[in-house]
């Protein structure tokens, strides 16, 4: 079998305190889920930000596989193919 | 040496800390602190060097405990908050009491949905405790119009009392490693029987270290008119416990309404006590006009508290945790609102004033020398 796929998981600002400072990691998974199980290994206190303890996405985050928000093609069990980029985004809130 | 009064406030927008001389004639405001998070308890532990503690309630990315090691002068967050296991199937939807255990470093913390957690080293690390968290009734505890909170959380010795919106007072008499419902005389308006073992919506709960065995509790009241399964249940919501919480008598007659969400002792005499009557429906002071209730003689009679707060047309609530009262010898007391203000009540709560005026709204005050 052929390896994962390698994309780009984008960290927003708020959140790269979380990793060091940084503002994209590499991670690698033929789907989102295998992704962030990818981040839980390699970056466990950013992943506690993005995913509950369940592992599920939190509820108020928007993740997005370049330009398409997940929720629109196929959740986390969405395919990556290499060169994606992987954007997690809170969702549009105020009040 | 203690020279600092020391207030944190809990608010819908992050928290905020604010400090006096002795004298508590000026406070001044730091803050917020935080992401602009709901923040709906605090600590001020005087244990050692003083820590202030926040949790922060963050829609976004997950509950975060905060702390301070420079007395409210900025906030980081600790290496880890409270979280259930995978295998647990839980979340945590919020964190509702921060308390100081034993030694210098051991905190207890209760959050929704209703567990305890334990820390051996200032919050940055947590294990649950499953005496209570995983209770026979602990998946039978519903939530509140607040969510199912664990938001009281009381050591005394090897007894642990909790109380649980809505679960009720839980007991521990050996150190936390086992509890169990103890509800006795404590109603449950909303039930069609008044008084069950456990599922009672208990709002507060607070004790005395030179009243051993007492201790009061702020019920879920407002059921007097009730006519429906049951019968009614007049006067439910203040009550008092003379044997550790093993049962619990009314001390609700005299007040304009047995609603209401804190209760206080005072720092001195186990037998004043203080509460903020609400009007059941909505959840405001009762004609528009806000009061303390003030008991000198341990619930058997009440006076009311109202200098210097306004006489009509004010329309906010007191929350669970958001009244405190400083340990001085004249203490002071200080209630934050839903509208945003802090109040400090003199002398024991003889004459009030507001110290802040345009705060977000308040979930939390604590108050502390240090």
């Amino acid at each position: 079998m052929a390896p994962a796929p390698t994309v780009t998981f984008h960290v927003m600002g708020s959140l790269r305190t979380y990793c060091a400072g940084a503002a994209q990691l590499s991670i690698s998974g033929r789907t989102v889920r295998a992704a962030l199980e990818d981040l839980e290994r390699s970056q466990v206190a950013l992943y506690r930000n993005v995913c509950d303890e369940t592992g599920a996405v939190r509820r108020h985050l928007n993740v997005f596989v370049n330009a398409d928000n997940v929720r629109d093609l196929n959740g986390v069990d969405t395919a990556l193919t290499s060169g994606d980029v992987i954007t997690i985004l809170p969702a549009v809130s105020g009040g | 040496m203690a020279d600092r009064v020391m207030l944190t406030v809990g608010t819908r927008k992050g928290v905020f800390v604010a400090d006096a001389a002795k004298s508590r004639s000026s406070f001044k405001l730091r803050g917020p602190f935080g992401l602009g998070v709901p923040v709906y308890t605090t600590l001020i532990d005087t244990r050692g060097t003083p820590r202030l503690y926040a949790s922060s309630c963050n829609p976004f990315f997950g509950m975060k405990v905060l702390v301070s090691t420079d007395l409210g002068k900025s906030f980081k967050e600790t290496k880890s908050a409270p979280a259930f296991s995978k295998a647990d199937g839980r979340t945590l939807a919020n964190i509702w009491s921060l308390e100081a255990g034993g030694g210098k470093r051991e905190l207890w913390c209760g959050v929704e949905p209703a567990a305890l957690f334990r820390s051996h080293d200032g919050g940055d690390s947590w294990e649950m405790v499953p005496g209570i968290s995983n209770h026979e009734h602990s998946r039978k505890w519903q939530p509140g119009a607040g969510g199912l909170c664990m938001h009281t959380i009381i050591r005394d010795g090897n007894r642990i009392h909790l109380g649980i919106s809505t679960g009720g007072h839980y007991l521990s008499e050996d150190g936390g490693d086992t509890f169990r419902a103890s509800n006795s005389g404590v109603g449950a308006g909303f039930n069609p029987d008044p008084y069950p073992e456990f599922g009672q919506c208990v709002h507060k709960i607070v004790r005395h270290d030179a009243a051993p065995g007492r201790l009061y509790m702020q019920n879920h009241g407002g059921w007097a008119e009730w006519t429906g399964p049951g019968g009614p249940r007049p006067d439910i919501g203040v009550l008092r416990s003379d044997d550790y919480g093993r049962s619990w008598r009314s001390i609700a007659k005299g007040l304009p309404s047995d609603f209401g969400f804190p209760i206080l002792v005072h720092p001195r005499d186990p037998d004043t006590v203080y509460v903020m009557p609400l009007e059941g429906q909505t959840r405001t002071c009762p004609g528009g006009a806000p009061a303390v209730w003030r008991s000198e003689n341990g619930g058997n009679s009440w006076s009311r508290l109202a200098r210097g707060l306004p006489k009509k047309e004010t329309y906010f609530t007191v929350q669970r945790d958001a009244m405190d009262i400083d340990h001085f010898k004249s203490p002071a007391l200080y209630f934050g609102t839903t509208t945003g203000q802090l109040w400090i009540g003199r002398e024991g709560g003889e004459k009030w004033e507001c110290l802040f005026d345009s705060l977000p709204p308040i979930h939390n005050v604590k108050v502390a020398v240090v």
